[in-house]
């Protein structure tokens, strides 16, 4: 319960991260006015005109307000104007880096440039005052993420140090991430250390049952370990799960399975 | 004249390197693509041209993106000349509700994601392998058909496509 009440604050507070209080600008500064027509400018729809002429409006009276740098970024990262949104969350970064570089190693992270998130995430982590981040979802502690784009460029020891500490820490808070100890997992597998994996994934199906995925890399360790058997039991459960239609997604995963996959380790593809 | 009028245009709209801080023109949400004859298809056609989706998670391709890469590997053809370039193609299009798309735009970025450019053949070819990805299902939005905007990228390292 305790899980999903913290589940439910993340996402409901994730969208407007950060969000400043106008009130510690002092009245009639740049900043006071950017920060005032920010807030009426995220009164309208996402990356609607009028929005976007307000925080150009902002940004024009008050050119130190990261925030509004950063709001008038998302819709054009959402919809494929990278270059762009990268040009406005830049200057956000700038200002503030302990409020932003992370939301830009995201986007990094969507964007498969694991080169460059590892290098924002690296970044933010050594700030003396860096605290915790997730992915904009709330589903991910944003050290996850980092542990996977280390992966990602084949760096899995690097990978699972990071995952480690990150679950670590939130054991000792009595709260670990849905998918976090699949993610570790999955790092375990692309290591080849079988024995790991099969602890902490069948560690992940006391957190969660209904996720196709980790049956699929708890069959892949089995396998590993040249034990066929067990392998094709896994395989086959994960089968059954994908084909649930209320089955766990895994947001961020960076390693998807497919029924595909399983399938092709069934061998009846 | 003519020569005059260019630079007066030159110096007026010419500093558009930091778009925040000129005033642009915008279309009424970031992204809507209208109609341009020298690059669209005229045949193509919206449903409902006054509601194009922005929401990118409702466009799905048959089989998932794994489906979609094993396409544009197998319709991939490298070339020697392909091999000056490493960087990602952002390429944006719609799908209309009759699962047809269009409108494709593109946006080509290198490994720090600055712009860039593509050889020529390279630019042609990996637009002609993205208009032939032909298994995109439409959105449906609160229980209706829409057309909608979505994205793909396409990571290339020395002229070779990279896995997702």
């Amino acid at each position: 319960m305790k899980k999903i009440i913290l589940l439910v604050v993340l996402i409901t507070s994730s969208s407007g991260f950060a969000q400043p209080n106008c009130f510690v600008y002092p009245e009639e500064s740049g900043e006071r006015k950017a920060c005032e027509l920010s807030y009426k400018a995220i009164e309208f729809q996402q990356g609607s005109k009028e929005s976007q002429m307000l925080f150009d409006e902002a940004i024009a009276m008050g050119p130190k307000f990261a925030w509004a740098y950063y709001q008038k970024s998302v819709p054009y990262f959402k919809r494929g104007f990278l270059y762009e949104g990268l040009q406005l969350l830049n200057e956000a970064v700038a200002l503030e880096p302990i409020t932003y570089l992370s939301y830009r190693a995201y986007w990094y992270w969507q964007y498969r440039n694991y080169a460059l998130c590892i290098q924002d995430l690296e970044q933010y982590y050594a700030l003396p005052k860096a605290y915790m981040q997730h992915t904009p979802g709330g589903e991910k502690d944003m050290r996850i993420l980092l542990g996977l784009a280390y992966a990602k460029i084949g760096k899995y020891a690097k990978g699972i140090e990071i995952l480690k500490a990150c679950i670590n820490d939130h054991e000792s808070e009595d709260y670990v991430g849905l998918a976090d100890y699949h993610s570790l997992g999955v790092l375990y597998v692309l290591n080849k250390q079988y024995e790991k994996a099969i602890e902490v994934l069948e560690k992940q199906l006391t957190v969660l049952e209904d996720m196709a995925d980790t049956y699929y890399y708890l069959g892949l360790a089995h396998k590993g370990l040249s034990n066929l058997k067990e392998a094709n039991i896994q395989f086959n459960k994960s089968l059954e799960i994908f084909d649930k239609q209320n089955r766990f997604r895994n947001t961020n995963a960076g390693f998807i399975v497919y029924p595909s996959d399983v399938k092709h380790e069934l061998g009846t593809n | 004249m003519y020569l005059l009028l260019l630079v007066t245009w030159v110096l007026l709209f010419g500093h558009c390197s930091t778009p925040s801080r000129t005033i642009q023109e915008y279309q009424d949400q970031i992204g809507d693509t209208p109609f341009d004859p020298s690059r669209d298809n005229p045949e193509y056609t919206l449903c409902d041209s006054t509601n194009v989706l922005h929401k990118r998670a409702y466009i799905q391709y048959t089989g998932g993106i794994k489906a979609m890469e094993e396409e544009l590997f197998a319709n991939y053809e490298y070339q020697p000349s392909y091999s000056t370039f490493s960087g990602t193609f952002i390429i944006r299009f719609v799908v209309n509700c009759r699962n047809e798309a269009g409108r494709y735009r593109m946006q080509i970025l290198d490994e720090k994601f600055q712009k860039t450019t593509a050889p020529k053949n390279l630019v042609t070819h990996i637009l002609s392998i993205s208009k032939n990805l032909n298994k995109w299902n439409h959105a449906v939005y609160k229980g209706k058909d829409h057309d909608g905007y979505r994205f793909i990228t396409i990571k290339m390292e020395n002229g070779q496509l990279i896995k997702k």
